[in-house]
């Protein structure tokens, strides 16, 4: 009982932890490499979504979101830490929604 | 005399006007609230109540960009008793762009129920599903540390999560002998030196963030004390999970489905029950497993002002717990709901429940219980 409830954990962590490195070793993200041997061309254009449209995609995935003119800049300042850290959102996402909410509000 | 007044004025004014600058810290308390009335009819016999109102404050300090502390403290009417509880309380401290370290007591990311969806101003139900809360099989908190973080993998995005904390410790049935084997997640003081290991790893296919899939792990070699019997029971935990919102135009609103499965696997030990006076040895295969699936619906594209701010939600969940247990059981359960929302985080939940339990605490029989639910719940 006690081997396979091992191996199990074995096989999931080694799950984990090999796609955690083959993200962290994916540095350059794929854009950057498509975009010099093809410069000029509409992949240069690629996902680079503004604040506003961030905050209507990523905001309402679990609350429904909370629209600029709920909190003054100091708040949507800790607002913004708090739900990096609580929602796993990427240190981008979190940048651009932040300074949308702060111009908007 | 108009410009003396004018001057001081104006200066008075200056001074206010500075007790206004942006501190570089910031203390924030936020929190929410709920209430309710229900009506229950458990294998026909009804109670109603009107539910004793919980509040649950929130202190947020954010010391820099990089240097947070959150805790939240549960304050609620069990029976004539206040119960108090500390939720979580813990200190964050982004290290760089792709990780974060997190400890103290926080909510633990195995699935992503308790982590981000049981406040009740989000949850969309006024019950949390089959399996979670109170002798639920799924870990909601505990003491440790933990490092998480997101990585954009150029549309796609991933995060995970991996942590070490006390762990629980085993029901061994001295206290409540039809509970043993139960794995208490509440218990947060460590009975022996080994700890419990977990992690999340989430990953949203679409650039649109619509979807969210999560596959978690959880274990610890022993759950028993360092000179118990127990020691050596060891348990193994997964969990998968699912989200899905997205705007959709020719439905004229937001889907919103969330689902997740939970497994528990506890390694066999002995139990004792005692018959007539003398104690007999059992053991059983200590394995427990539950499920729910909930869908959501909001039409806020619709010209009425009054359904934009309706909701429908409908979900089923489902909870096995070990057969030869004393808590055998087998249940499944359907819940339906409206809600009304007054701003985006106050809302007035309708609910109908039906749930049927084949064994379980109290009998051994059949139980069906069905139930009406409002609730109302505020965040602030
Ligand atoms: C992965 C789920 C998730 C996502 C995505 C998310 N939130 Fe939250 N949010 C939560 C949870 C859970 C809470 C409640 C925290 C608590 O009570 O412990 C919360 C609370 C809040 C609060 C109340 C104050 C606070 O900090 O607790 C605000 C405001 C908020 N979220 C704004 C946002 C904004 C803006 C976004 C988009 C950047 C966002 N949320 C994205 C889960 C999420």
């Amino acid at each position: 009982m006690k081997t396979t409830t091992n191996f199990k954990a074995a096989i999931i962590l080694s799950v984990m932890a090999s796609i955690m490195v083959a993200c962290s070793s994916n540095k350059k993200p794929i854009a950057t490499d498509t975009a010099t041997e093809v410069a000029g061309s509409e992949v240069d254009f690629k996902i680079e979504k503004s604040g506003a449209q961030l905050w209507g995609e990523v905001c309402n995935r679990c609350h429904i979101a909370p629209s600029p003119a709920d909190y003054n800049d100091t708040d949507w300042e800790t607002i913004s830490l708090h739900m990096r850290v609580r929602a796993n959102l990427t240190e981008e996402e979190i940048t651009k929604i932040e300074s949308f909410l702060k111009s908007a509000n | 005399m108009t410009l003396i007044i004018l001057g001081l004025g104006s200066s008075a004014l200056a001074q206010t006007y500075n007790t206004f600058e942006p501190s570089k810290t910031q203390f924030m308390l936020r929190g929410y609230g709920h209430t309710g009335f229900e009506y229950l009819d458990t294998g026909g016999e009804q109670e109603s109540t009107f539910l004793g109102a919980t509040f649950a404050p929130i202190f947020l300090y954010k010391h820099s960009d990089k240097l947070m502390f959150e805790a939240e403290l549960e304050f609620e009417l069990e029976g004539n008793e206040l119960k108090t509880g500390l939720e979580y309380a813990d200190v964050m401290y982004v290290l760089n762009k792709h990780m974060t370290v997190r400890a103290g007591k926080f909510l633990l990311p195995f699935g992503t129920f308790m982590e981000r969806l049981h406040p009740a101003w989000i949850n969309r139900l006024p019950s949390r599903p089959l399996g979670f809360g109170h002798d639920g099989i799924a870990p909601a908190s505990d003491i440790g540390v933990e490092l998480r973080g997101a990585f954009d993998l150029g549309g796609p995005k991933l995060n995970y999560a991996v942590y070490v904390t006390n762990g629980p410790r085993i029901k061994d049935g001295s206290e409540e002998p039809e509970e043993a084997g139960m794995l208490d997640f509440g218990y947060y003081e460590d009975v022996n030196l080994a700890k419990a290991l977990g992690g999340r790893i989430g990953l949203l296919p679409l650039s649109d963030s619509s979807m969210e899939w999560g596959i978690s792990a959880y274990m610890t070699n022993s759950t028993g004390a360092e000179d118990s019997d127990y020691k050596d029971v060891g348990a193994f935990l997964w969990a998968l999970d699912l989200s899905y919102v997205k705007s959709i135009t020719p439905l004229q609103g937001v889907v919103d489905i969330k689902a997740q499965y939970n497994s528990s696997n506890v390694d066999t030990a002995t139990y004792y029950e005692i018959e007539d006076g003398i104690s007999e040895p059992y053991s059983f295969d200590n394995q427990s497993s539950s499920f729910y699936t909930q869908l959501s619906y909001r039409p806020i594209m619709s010209g009425s002002d009054f359904m934009k701010q309706l909701e429908f939600v409908g979900r089923y969940s489902d909870f096995n717990a070990p057969e030869g247990a004393e808590w055998e059981e087998k249940s499944t359960q359907y819940a339906f709901g409206l809600n009304y929302w007054l701003s985006w985080r106050s809302v007035v939940k309708f609910s109908y429940q039906t749930t049927k339990m084949e064994g379980g605490h109290d009998s051994d029989g059949t139980t069906r219980t069905n139930g009406l639910f409002v609730h109302w719940a505020i965040g602030f």
